[in-house]
């Protein structure tokens, strides 16, 4: 009940009358399929965006142009000229968003699997000053096995080398107020980042919340985020974050 | 005693060693620390070709058999070592190639949406 409430809050009017400006980043490799929809959405809802193309090769680039152009003044589109994985695209994006001023920075992911509607949820408890960063926690449950195994598994690596316990600690929807933004000191270029994250949240002693989250499954973003072999390369960076 | 033909290629190679180093080192190349580094194992393998059986006092000092032994495992060691070194510069290497296209990406920003393109599509 109290979810159906939070996403009737979501009209565009509510969007605009929070006094702290919410930024979106949505990073973004090789999605030319979705990213168009994905945009759109979140232009439909008044957010400001800011998009950073990770040097893709497809139309990823020229699609995220078209749609800035069709909303002037609300969207900046940031392109780095070779591939250099997510953590560098996110700091790029948190970056471009500390230069814009922005009061809340949301991560969003680009590949459609996260609902639009679960952006206010996720910053209401900065919004209300009861967290500096809020990660929105997908349900473990609704995953596909080999999914929910791959998360889990992060989670368990997570705890044992940060010493921070998550529900979700992949998880691509997030919350951060400009303190939290600025505090974070991560160095991950791919997906690690996500997990360095954690760290930095027990690290810099921020408040965390963790608010449930939509999660679509298409067919297309099950074929990308987390897999084995990613996880394995984590695995050895926190190893080596440890015996730094 | 004669010596052998692998003798002979070792103090060559040693030698080449030495000059390439300190050529290197002239051209600001290679550190200071590291010509000294280099030049001491390119003696140590000049040394050793001269006079192999001295290997084995570093054999019996070391407690480890035979003489070839010793240096078949410190080459080991000096091997890993060095992909250590060559594995760090290439990470920050990486880091700093990452460092540039971030920066050039916010320096960019909405490049080709605000080009002069623009402007002339809406004199049209």
């Amino acid at each position: 009940m109290q979810k159906k409430n939070q996403k009737k809050q979501n009209s565009p009017q509510l969007f605009a009358q929070s006094d702290q400006e919410i930024w979106v980043i949505v990073p973004a490799y090789n999605e030319e399929n979705i990213l168009g929809k994905v945009l759109k959405e979140l232009f439909k809802k008044g957010l400001k965006i800011v998009i950073v193309d990770d040097g893709s090769t497809d139309e990823t680039y020229r699609i995220a142009k078209a749609i800035i152009k069709e909303n002037p003044g609300r969207g900046y589109l940031y392109h780095h000229p070779i591939n250099r994985g997510l953590g560098a695209t996110l700091k790029t994006g948190i970056e471009a968003c500390l230069q814009k001023k922005a009061d809340i920075l949301v991560t969003f992911d680009a590949d459609g699997q996260h609902n639009p509607d679960d952006i206010l949820p996720v910053c209401q408890p900065i919004i209300q000053g009861r967290a500096d960063v809020v990660i929105g926690s997908r349900e473990f449950n609704d995953m596909p096995p080999v999914k929910k195994i791959s998360n889990q598994l992060m989670n368990l690596i997570t705890w044992i080398f940060y010493g921070s316990r998550v529900k979700d600690s992949q998880s691509g929807l997030r919350a951060f107020n400009r303190k939290a933004a600025i505090a974070l000191d991560v160095e991950s270029r791919e997906y690690g980042i996500s997990s360095e994250i954690i760290r930095e949240i027990k690290h810099k002693e921020l408040k965390m919340e963790e608010v449930p989250i939509e999660t679509i499954y298409t067919d297309y973003a099950l074929s990308k985020g987390t897999n084995l072999k990613v996880g394995l390369k984590i695995l050895v960076r926190m190893i080596r974050y440890v015996l730094k | 005693m004669a010596m052998m033909l692998y003798q002979y290629i070792g103090i060559i190679i040693g030698i080449i060693g030495i000059i390439y180093s300190f050529l290197r080192f002239r051209d600001s190349k290679m550190s200071l620390g590291m010509l000294f580094v280099w030049s001491i194992i390119w003696v140590i393998l000049i040394g050793l070709s001269l006079d192999p059986l001295a290997t084995g006092y570093f054999a019996s000092l070391t407690g480890i058999g035979r003489g070839l032994d010793v240096v078949l495992i410190l080459g080991l060691i000096g091997s890993f070592y060095l992909i250590f070194r060559i594995y760090n510069t290439l990470e920050n290497m990486e880091q700093e190639i990452t460092h540039l296209v971030r920066e050039i990406a916010l320096m960019r920003e909405n490049r080709d949406i605000e080009s002069k393109e623009d402007e002339e599509d809406n004199s049209k």
